[in-house]
């Protein structure tokens, strides 16, 4: 065991749990004042149901191989160790632990890759859902969708640096996504996308009728989420090495240069730069760095955050023309961001990339892992949307959404200023 | 190179909860009035400030004080000084000479004695002095914190066993990782007594008092679970196996208390609240502090799920017993330290009840709570008491009406004028 890896496994775990409520703000902030206890419970309700199932079966159902007698299920599609369950197997390693790191440590580096990408998903329901219901969505989706996705991901085996096992995906299709383009981003953007066809629109749904309530408390998210990436993308490197230099190297690069990107494309729009502008396109740019930052040298990462930026900020615009309400701009800047960083691989990745001369092999690969993702998710959150939906109902009633819901829902109000000067 | 990576470790966990100090100045500070909130964040950072201080000067000489160096004064195990630690030189030169470690851990030490001395002050939101804050928390500090931090935490150990330290660790033999009793039920048991000698606010009454910035405490609350990440896992002073069961451990029982909490308040009281779940995972971050080391994944759970109940349940006492810990420092912090401890003498691996068949363990457990909560409650209530008789702890009644902000440090929390346009002769 090497106490540095296991200092840099368990600190970078730290940051991308601080993810998760810094999305909370992030996504708060962009909500009505009458909405923001409900969005920001939205996503602590995730980080409490989401930790609970990973340490429970998720890691169990993410992480497991076949060739054990205790594994069940399709190796590399959907299965369950049973000796993992309760992190039985990770407990013991805890003691002397077999790899560079001890087990557990990866466990929990894990669970916050689950619960954020799961709370990432409510940004295309803000304003309107139930939490009951939202909280029997995330735990169903991440049994179905999450913890199986993972596994064809995130699961491998290298021998001499050479991947003999693992996900179908990553092992079966050779697909290159280091910290989680597809597996987090494609994914949440996609059930995003379902969960706002399912919810239908908010009242008054229109381009430039919903403000911001808090500026500074988006810009507060955004800050958090970027710092916190730092340790998603570094840390998805699982050693403090060269790899993990280059991946936060990007994680710099490609949100600053998307940034610009996003300003600009609203600078000619629109003839202002906003701060919600600079803050969406710093996150567009982390989003499709994820997948790539191990992948591209610093130049190519600009070059990514430019195109990610750019685009983005037009897809932003596409829920209004196509008249989907996802409120937040999940499917904008996850999805399409993420799609794009998977794709980039294909053409500017070293070692594989079109434009270095390696074929547009790789190229078709991606496109098949995002793909494959993308519908996954998409069919399973439109269906487990819809049963929610169609049961115990997933959306307020119309009276309460236009009250706003955080009386309603949590009997709180965000804020009470000056009802104490009388 | 081993020794390098335990010093990043210790030195990164040490940050994370120097962070928690401003990270509980905006859980609390949500939490109260308006017209308060800069005096509840400014006693959180006149803690840093003062007791960082005093750290530095002698707080650690106290708390890391053993005998048989020829500059040991008082007595061991239980009160005294090493005059050798004063500014904490010794660990500053062995720094010097390469063995940086001795130093960082009397940095991340300092940490702890800061926060635990913050926490005391959601007690007296609203109402209390700054000045008299600043002197019960040094005295406090110096009288109550740093020797019970002897007691717990100032061990040395030889092939896994204790063979010498303070008298709870090694005469009692209390397994507290990271501070169940220090920590924890010292500032909650301090809390109750400073509630009593405060008194309540005007209108104390159940539903009178709603938080001003709901976000503001779930910001504090995200910024608590992150910081407490590198308080508990820092706490086995190396990154190694125990260091990651205490981290997944640090993770797994607030998320039980997060969930117990909001099922309690859908199904008893017909709502779940941001706040409350916030409150949930801070009761299930307290009760695992001092177990994180000693349990497995499932048990953390369990207890965060207790932990988040029962704390549910006591911070309702309040209204019944009619004392006014103001933001529930007792019925989370000592509450939920009181269950973490003591669940160790029931389920802890290898030394509780279900493994061992006796209640050896957790008789010294309860013995670990009882001194730390007796001896920081009553000397609590002296200090507080005798700072009430001389200065006064508590602002006049006029001053509390109208918001102790402006009264106490001359600023507002929140100004949406622009006094060059409203200013008025």
């Amino acid at each position: 065991m090497d106490q540095g890896n296991t200092a840099w496994v368990l600190l970078t775990a730290a940051l991308v749990l601080l993810m998760t409520p810094g999305l909370a703000f992030f996504y708060g902030g962009m909500v009505k004042a009458k909405s923001v206890v409900s969005m920001m419970m939205l996503s602590f309700g995730s980080l409490g149901l989401i930790g609970v199932l990973w340490v429970i079966y998720g890691y169990a159902i993410a992480f497991s191989n076949g060739g054990t007698k205790t594994f069940l299920g399709i190796d590399g599609w959907f299965g369950i160790d049973t000796d993992y369950i309760g992190l039985a197997a990770q407990v013991k390693d805890a003691a002397d632990p077999s790899g560079a790191f001890p087990q557990l440590a990866f466990v929990a580096f894990q669970a916050t890759f689950a619960i954020i990408t799961v709370a990432l998903i409510s940004g295309a329901i803000a304003d309107r859902a139930k939490f009951g219901a939202w909280m029997v969505f995330a735990g169903l989706w991440a049994t179905i969708v999450y913890f199986p996705v993972a596994n064809w991901v995130f699961n491998f085996t290298l021998v001499d640096g050479t991947m003999v096992d693992g996900g179908w995906i990553v092992y079966g299709l050779g697909v290159i996504d280091f910290a989680g383009g597809t597996a987090v981003h494609i994914n949440a953007g996609a059930a995003g996308l379902a969960l706002a066809i399912v919810l239908g629109k908010r009242f008054g749904f229109s381009k430039g009728i919903t403000q911001p309530h808090n500026v500074p408390l988006t810009l507060l998210g955004a800050a958090l989420l970027w710092f916190g990436w730092f340790g998603f993308n570094a840390g998805s490197e699982l050693a403090a090495d060269g790899i993990a230099a280059v991946a936060f190297i990007n994680t710099l690069a490609a949100p600053a240069a998307a940034m610009l990107g996003w300003i600009l494309i609203e600078y000619f729009k629109h003839g202002k730069a906003t701060s919600i502008g600079a803050a969406s396109g710093a996150v567009a740019g982390l989003v499709a760095i994820t997948p790539a930052c191990a992948s591209v040298d610093p130049m190519y990462a600009i070059l990514l955050g430019l195109i990610a930026g750019a685009l983005c900020a037009l897809a932003v615009d596409l829920k209004f023309s196509m008249g989907f309400d996802d409120s937040l701009d999940v499917v904008g800047i996850h999805l399409v961001g993420g799609i794009v960083g998977t794709l980039f691989i294909g053409i500017f990745g070293n070692g594989v990339g079109a434009a270095f001369g390696f074929g547009w092999h790789q190229f078709a690969m991606q496109a098949l892992g995002a793909g494959a993702v993308l519908v996954y998710s998409f069919v399973l959150a439109l269906i487990i949307g819809f049963l929610v939906e169609k049961t115990i109902g997933f959306r307020v009633k119309a009276e309460d959404e236009i009250a706003g819901i955080d009386t309603v829902v949590h009997g709180e109000e965000a804020y009470a200023f000056g009802a104490d000067r009388g | 190179m081993s020794n390098d990576s335990a010093t990043a470790f210790l030195i990164i966990c040490s940050a994370m909860v120097l962070f928690m100090t401003p990270g509980l100045a905006f859980f609390y500070g949500g939490l109260v009035r308006a017209s308060s909130v800069v005096s509840m964040m400014m006693m959180s950072f006149g803690s840093i400030a003062l007791i960082s201080t005093l750290w530095i000067v002698y707080g650690y000489a106290i708390a890391f004080g053993s005998a048989g160096t020829g500059n040991f004064f008082g007595l061991d195990g239980v009160f005294g000084i090493d005059l050798n630690k004063l500014f904490v030189d010794d660990v500053y030169r062995q720094a010097l000479s390469g063995e940086s470690l001795a130093l960082v851990v009397a940095g991340f030490q300092g940490t702890f004695a800061i926060i635990t001395v913050a926490l005391i002050s959601g007690a007296v939101a609203d109402r209390a002095r700054f000045g008299s804050w600043m002197i019960f928390a040094g005295l406090w500090g110096t009288l109550v914190y740093f020797p019970i931090a002897n007691w717990v935490f100032n061990f040395t150990i030889v092939d896994g066993k204790v063979v010498d330290g303070g008298w709870l660790v090694y005469n009692i033999g209390l397994l507290d990782f990271a501070g169940g009793t220090v920590v924890e039920v010292a500032s909650g048991a301090s809390a109750l007594a400073l509630a009593l000698v405060v008194g309540k606010r005007f209108g104390f009454a159940k539903g009178m008092h709603a938080p001003h910035n709901v976000p503001l405490t779930l910001i504090g609350a995200g910024i608590l679970w992150f910081g407490w990440l590198g308080f508990n896992a820092g706490s086995e002073l190396a990154a190694d196996g125990i260091a990651a069961l205490s981290f997944i451990n640090t993770m797994a029982a607030p998320v039980g208390g997060l969930l117990a909490w909001a099922l309690y308040e859908k199904f008893v009281v017909g709502k779940p609240t941001a706040v409350g779940a916030a409150s949930g995972a801070v009761a299930g971050l307290v009760a695992i502090t001092p177990s994180c080391a000693f349990l497995d994944p499932l048990w953390a759970l369990a207890l965060g799920a207790i932990a988040g109940l029962l704390c549910a349940f006591a911070v309702e006492l309040k209204w019944k017993l009619g004392f006014d810990d103001s933001l529930d420092v007792v019925g989370i912090h000592l509450v939920g330290g009181i269950i973490g401890t003591l669940f160790i003498g029931l389920v802890g691996n290898n030394v509780g009840l279900l493994q061992t068949g006796t209640f050896d363990q957790l008789g010294k457990q309860a013995i670990g709570v009882a001194a730390i909560g007796i001896y920081s409650f009553v000397s609590a209530f002296v200090i507080a008491w005798l700072i009430q008789k001389t200065i006064g702890f508590r602002v006049t009644s006029t001053d509390e009406i109208a918001g102790v902000d402006r009264v106490l440090h001359g600023e507002e929390g929140y100004s949406q004028s622009d006094p060059r346009w409203t200013w008025k002769p």
